[in-house]
């Protein structure tokens, strides 16, 4: 089982670390103890017994707009960058599982393994994870949230639209800077690229329009993507970019029952998760 | 989802054979060719009812026009009740199936000879999707009985097997019966239109190509204290050579016959490599866990293949060709002086259910296609690949396709009973030539 081993530490960090982020820490160091930075400007979480760390950034509170009714949401943090393969893979390999205890042994379930490449080749350390079902996504959550200590979830429709408009800013999303902060159908050649190899948005997270379209919980139950993945169109891709799952994307799974964990037509089908301020 | 829609496939556009494009004109205008009981309904039996013959079924009923399911068989009746209940829950999400499966208890079978009471329900066609070591039987009892059929692939696990399907495949055509099979790339608009550009000439001659599929691990299921060591075996099917015939015939077999089909043609020669690295837990059979192959085509040409399944590793799976004048990838692209790009409309056909409108669409013109000996052939590639990697030698076509191979085991094949796992092969002392257990 040397692949197991290979992502291991020793002694890894179960509880979340203070992580620096500039601007806000310089303001904040002066006026508050150490714990309220890690509050104020996001943490950095790790998956124990593995080397793999995320950064959680800090949303305020706000009001939004969904289906025409007002709604106040946050703070809450929400990550980076969209979750990655090297995240996904502690759970959906069992890395973190020791031999003698295998994966799934702790009651929580764990993909089936995929028939084919739901990555397409297209790159894995450091990529969004794609092809995953909603309920995947939740599962990966409820496993971290145990693994952690620290609840996660998927953000709801309505803390997803709030971050986007704090993420494309007052001025909106001019040409240049749908260029500059997403992958879309023009510069992205077709496939996914890694997390954060383009600019930040005005939140300081990365990838929120295009790259992966990203899993949210709906008011209505439907089974909704946020943002737009590097098939939309420089335009398209965004706040307002929404789509709802059909048949087609999981189409050509040649399986009956379909697989309940991979979406055999959805790479482009991504999440990231959120985590309460107040747990 | 509020309800799942699911649409009609296009007979016009997507059609590889010239028989299946005249049946695009005769069916449903002037129906002939066709006439059960004076009804023009094609009855449609399935051998093997685990999750691909499940999904086959489904794709039949919503790809074909005139289609009625009427019988299953499968070796375990718990796999047939878990069928029966996908279809049902299949025809409760779409009318337009469920007025198609006419599936009876009476007409529902299980056992070792559930495939022959299968055939002899009354069915026009069957669908073979249990392991692939039962393939070469099941083909030749559907075609005695003279069904027409749609396989899944591989159509065998070993040479004894390739030389039953050839025969079979003669006999077919000799009674003039339909056979499609499950290498649906040949049935997609993207590999159509690539590869006939390729063969018009868009990358000049084509020198050599490079075949993938590198993926993670598969499922496997525990042994329950109750199953005989042929029921533990064939419920673990993909990691015994004499039921999956290997993953590189299992899966890779796909990969292979895209290169056939770009080549025109079969290898001639193969030397090649591979293990088990991965899979060192006996749950996993004898099987390998990877394999790299060279394969020489008669003008020359050189294919590298590889097929990996351990996980954590690097996926890839695909094509890719190099000649004269360019490069393709055959599912999308050619590169250089003709260069050209494949635009997929906004919804692409499904391949898995395109194979079956156009198998049933061609049984309907009364001169059915007949893919069977495309698919013996890229079996046989497959096999032959295998052959090189177990034994470390250099293998050609001709040995390969006469060589005194039957994997069959005397248990296992017609009965449950106590069996042995076939030893790990081992280059430099497996033999081309020998049995189930050497």
């Amino acid at each position: 089982m040397r692949h197991r081993s290979a992502q291991r530490q020793d002694a890894a960090h179960d509880r979340p670390v203070p992580v620096a982020h500039p601007p806000i820490i310089a303001l904040l160091v002066v006026l508050c103890a150490a714990t309220l930075i890690a509050q104020a400007a996001g943490y950095r979480e790790s998956i124990a017994g593995t080397t793999v760390q995320f950064d959680m950034v800090l949303v305020p509170r706000g009001v939004v707009t969904v289906s025409g009714a007002p709604a106040t949401v946050g703070p809450f943090f929400v990550g980076k960058t969209e979750v990655t393969w090297d995240m996904y893979d502690v759970f959906a390999l069992g890395l973190d599982a020791p031999a003698s205890r295998p994966a799934g042994s702790d009651g929580v379930a764990r993909p089936s393994n995929p028939y084919g490449a739901p990555d397409y080749g297209w790159g894995h350390a450091g990529f969004p994870v794609i092809s995953v079902t909603r309920q995947a996504a939740e599962a990966y959550a409820k496993w971290l949230s145990q693994k952690t200590g620290r609840v996660y979830r998927l953000p709801t429709e309505a803390e997803w639209l709030h971050m986007a408009t704090l993420a494309a800013g007052p001025e909106g999303l001019s040409p240049d800077r749908r260029d500059a902060i997403g992958w879309h159908r023009d510069n992205a050649s077709a496939h996914s690229h890694a997390v954060g190899t383009k600019s930040a948005d005005r939140l300081g997270l990365f990838d929120l329009f295009g790259n992966a379209a990203e899993w949210v919980l709906s008011r209505e139950g439907e089974l909704v993507t946020r943002g737009g993945s590097f098939r939309d169109g420089p335009d398209e891709i965004g706040p307002g970019r929404r789509a709802v799952q059909d048949e087609y994307w999981n189409e050509r799974d040649p399986q009956l029952p379909k697989s309940r964990w991979w979406l055999s037509d959805g790479p482009f089908v991504g999440f990231r998760l959120v985590s309460d301020v107040q747990q | 989802m509020s309800e799942t829609r699911i649409p009609p496939v296009s007979r016009r556009t997507f059609i590889n054979t010239t028989a299946a494009a005249a049946a695009a004109m005769a069916w449903p205008g002037s129906v002939h060719g066709f006439h059960i009981w004076g009804s023009d309904v094609i009855r449609v039996g399935v051998i093997g009812c685990g999750g691909r013959g499940t999904g086959a079924a489904g794709d039949c009923l919503r790809g074909a026009e005139g289609v009625e399911l009427v019988a299953l068989g499968d070796l375990a009746p718990d796999r047939l009740a878990e069928c029966r209940a996908q279809l049902d829950k299949l025809g409760a999400s779409n009318a337009g199936i469920a007025a198609k499966i006419k599936v009876t208890d009476d007409k529902c079978f299980t056992g070792f000879d559930a495939y022959q009471k299968v055939i002899n329900a009354g069915v026009d066609l069957v669908i073979l999707a249990s392991p692939p070591g039962y393939r070469p039987t099941h083909l030749a009892a559907a075609v005695e009985a003279g069904k027409h059929v749609f396989s899944e692939k591989p159509v065998a696990v070993d040479a004894a097997g390739i030389r039953s399907v050839l025969a079979t495949y003669e006999k077919a055509r000799a009674k003039n019966l339909g056979i499609g099979v499950g290498t649906q790339r040949r049935h997609q608009a993207d590999y159509q239109e690539t590869i006939k550009r390729i063969h018009d000439g868009a990358i000049g001659e084509v020198l050599s190509g490079q075949v993938y599929w590198n993926q993670g691990g598969l499922w496997t299921r525990d042994r329950k204290p109750e199953w005989t060591d042929a029921e533990w075996q064939i419920r673990n099917w993909l990691y015994f050579t004499w039921l999956s015939g290997d993953h590189i015939v299992e899966q890779h077999v796909h990969n292979l016959d895209v290169a056939n089909w770009v080549f025109d043609g079969h290898p001639v020669k193969a030397v090649g490599m591979g293990g088990r690295q991965f899979r060192t837990d006996p749950k996993f059979g004898h099987i390998y866990d990877h394999f790299a192959v060279n394969y020489e085509y008669a003008n020359g040409a050189s294919l590298v293949s590889m097929c990996r399944q351990i996980p954590g590793t690097a996926n890839r799976v695909g094509e890719w060709f190099i000649g004269t004048k360019g490069q393709s990838d055959p599912s999308k692209e050619i590169r250089g002086s003709a260069a050209w790009k494949y635009v997929p409309p906004a919804r692409r056909p499904n391949g898995y259910v395109q194979e079956h409108t156009d198998l049933v669409a061609s049984i309907r013109t009364g001169k059915p296609y007949n893919e069977l000996k495309q698919v013996a052939e890229s079996t046989l590639t497959a096999i032959m690949g295998r052959e090189a990697a177990y034994t470390g030698q250099e293998m050609t076509w001709d040995g390969v396709l006469n060589a005194k191979q039957d994997l069959t085991p005397p248990i296992g094949a017609s009965a449950y009973g106590p069996m042995s796992v076939p030893p790990v092969p081992m280059p430099g002392q497996t033999k081309l030539e020998r049995a189930w257990n050497e």
